[in-house]
């Protein structure tokens, strides 16, 4: 059945998730599905497939073995399950019984970031840290629920292994019109225009930035969002131009730690091709183990929030240029 | 169907010749570990000899030539630092060229290394090499079988140490789950660890009961014994049953050489000239022993 939805409504990323693959199981009869006992939006495919959908329990280092397994034998298998424990207890299955002989194995999964209320055994906070950490493997964070199910399409004809981050998955808003973007694993995308600074971000914090630069375009600033949603392969075209273009001023906001994501993989390729920057700010989760309370109120608390984010970006805005200081 | 992998009728060794192979299988590994100036990880490549040779030389429906054929048997290393010995046993069936593997074994840009790597070397099966990855993969390779209806087995070979990793009882766990008859484990039971007899570290026993919990078919035998070997083979239930089964062969690490058996210092190492004489002698001995 397909995913019928309004611009600005709110979606279920995890629906769109287990439509594209119910949908995808009908094209590609090499596809499976496997999760340790996070089904409950996997059921069509399920139902549609029970030869190809297996469903380990708790179990996260065997269920990334066995879908290692079926790729040696040809097949395309998809792991669905909760983050932290998949990009934690399982890194090793993932490192070397995946990644090492570059199997086409998805892993896709919820709880990346502060989310969920679930406390520090349930937020993947590392996880694009460790997932970028890992050669052959392509690492994505998507926060507008319908461009879940065109990462995990496109993720078909991929040779090698891909990570698809997701925040919770419940209730997203949905970011896009249709057809607003040319949607590209590798490639970020210009969400909004502008030309005074750029906030790049990803997944659940791209609805953040968006209000951010709406905000501060009431102050007649034109601030420029990222949707960097793949951190690997990274875009470094779109980083230059964006330094060319928006004054040499980047904000990196993640629902991630602050050093080792989004924020790093842009510092390097700020450092490895010379590009000369007027300011730079981070916002992302500090080295503490985070405690309970909603999301917003822990993005607020750990200085990565909505107020955090227009004042982070009004700073490079406000900071002097090279070229006036020096 | 599996006619174009199948051993033929009287193709088979016997087991007097399957002995003389596992002989022979030693010797090569022992000229080799000469050779190589690195360690080798003797004392469990000795230990498995006989299980590698009874699997390739008369278990494994493959053919050398025929690496990718959907039909064939897979086997699945888990206990990666055996590799040498699987190298060569495969070589003597023909997959690869033993002058090969002892002129560039461990050498940069070989594809022979201390763990197989499925990139370097495409017979082998699997990446393997970190303990207790191999079974779960085999599990999800008997699972795609079973999926395609092809009567083909999977087969993985761990060490007793190993099965101390978790992710093993995973994997049996989920073999149990899904029905995998087609799946069978085989494990080199010589109890020692690293720096350890097993035992006196961790309780493995009751060894067997703990497979038996987990639902599997338990076979129990000498892994030295050629012939047990052989029997358990031709005994093991038709892929398409329900019931993973585990062949649990009680082995000596260190095999064949007496000053090697069972002795920690031989966990891994390297022999010089004088060494190898002493080895090859005492792998002599140890064959006119047996065969009175």
């Amino acid at each position: 059945m397909p995913v019928t939805f309004t611009f600005g409504e709110m979606l279920s990323a995890r629906s769109v998730i287990g439509t594209t693959l119910a949908e995808l199981g009908k094209t590609h009869d090499n596809l499976w599905v496997l999760t340790p006992d996070i089904g409950a939006t996997l059921v069509e495919f399920q139902e549609t497939f029970p030869d190809r959908f297996v469903d380990v329990g708790l179990a996260e280092q065997v269920c990334v073995g066995i879908a290692a397994g079926l790729a040696y034998d040809g097949n395309i298998p998809v792991v669905s399950g909760m983050l932290p424990f998949l990009s934690m207890r399982a890194l090793e299955q993932i490192r070397t019984d995946v990644c090492y002989p570059n199997l086409p194995v998805k892993i896709i999964g919820t709880h990346g970031g502060l989310v969920g209320n679930g406390g520090s055994t349930h937020y993947a906070v590392e996880d694009l840290a460790l997932m970028c950490a890992l050669t052959n493997m392509t690492v994505t964070s998507v926060g507008d629920p319908l461009m879940v199910g065109e990462v995990l399409r496109q993720s078909m004809t991929l040779p090698g292994p891909i990570y698809i981050r997701l925040a919770v998955g419940k209730k997203d808003k949905v970011l896009y019109e249709e057809g607003q973007h040319d949607v590209r694993i590798g490639k970020g995308i210009i969400a909004r225009d502008g030309t005074d600074a750029t906030i790049f971000t990803h997944g659940t914090t791209v609805a953040q930035a968006l209000q951010a630069a709406e905000d501060l375009a009431a102050d007649g600033r034109s601030v420029r969002v990222v949707d960097m949603f793949t951190l690997k392969p990274i875009d470094e075209a779109l980083i230059a131009q964006c330094a060319d273009e928006t004054g040499g001023r980047f904000v990196v906001l993640e629902d991630h730690l602050a050093y080792g994501g989004l924020a790093t993989r842009i510092a390097d390729v700020v450092a490895d091709r010379g590009i000369r920057l007027n300011a730079f700010e981070r916002l992302g989760i500090p080295q503490v183990y985070a405690g309970f309370g909603d999301d917003e109120e822990l993005r607020d608390k750990h200085g990565y929030g909505l107020a955090a984010t227009v004042a982070a970006t009004r700073r490079v805005i406000a900071h002097p240029s090279w070229a006036s200081s020096h | 169907m599996r006619d174009d992998v199948s051993w033929q009728e009287g193709e088979r060794p016997s087991v007097a010749e399957l002995e003389e192979r596992a002989f022979e299988l030693r010797s090569k590994l022992l000229h080799l570990c000469g050779t190589y100036e690195g360690a080798v990880h003797i004392g469990g490549d000795l230990s498995a000899a006989d299980i590698f040779t009874a699997l390739f030389h008369y278990g494994l429906h493959v053919d050398p030539h025929d690496i990718s054929n959907p039909h064939r048997d897979r086997f699945l290393l888990s206990k990666g630092h055996a590799a040498v010995c699987m190298y060569i046993a495969m070589s003597m069936r023909g997959f690869f060229s033993y002058d090969g593997i002892v002129e560039t074994y461990g050498q940069l840009d070989s594809a022979y290394g201390m763990h197989p790597c499925k990139v370097q070397l495409p017979g082998v099966e699997a990446s393997t090499g970190s303990l207790g990855h191999g079974l779960p993969i085999a599990v999800g390779m008997a699972l795609s079988g079973r999926h395609r209806g092809d009567a083909h087995r999977v087969v993985c070979l761990l060490g007793d140490g190993e099965t101390g990793e978790g992710s093993v009882w995973e994997a049996a766990m989920a073999a149990r789950s899904n029905e995998l008859g087609n799946l069978v484990a085989f494990v080199d039971r010589n109890r020692q660890l690293m720096t350890s007899h097993a035992e006196e570290r961790i309780a493995f026993e009751p060894y067997p009961d703990k497979w038996r919990a987990f639902g599997w078919d338990v076979v129990e035998i000498d892994g030295h014994d050629m012939a047990a070997l052989v029997k358990a083979i031709d005994d093991l239930p038709a892929p398409d049953s329900d019931r993973p089964t585990v062949v649990i062969c009680e082995t000596v690490k260190g095999k064949g050489v007496d000053f090697m058996e069972r002795n920690l210092a031989w966990h891994a190492g390297s022999l010089g000239a004088e060494d190898l004489q002493r080895a090859l002698a005492a792998l002599e001995a140890s064959r006119q022993k047996e065969t009175v």
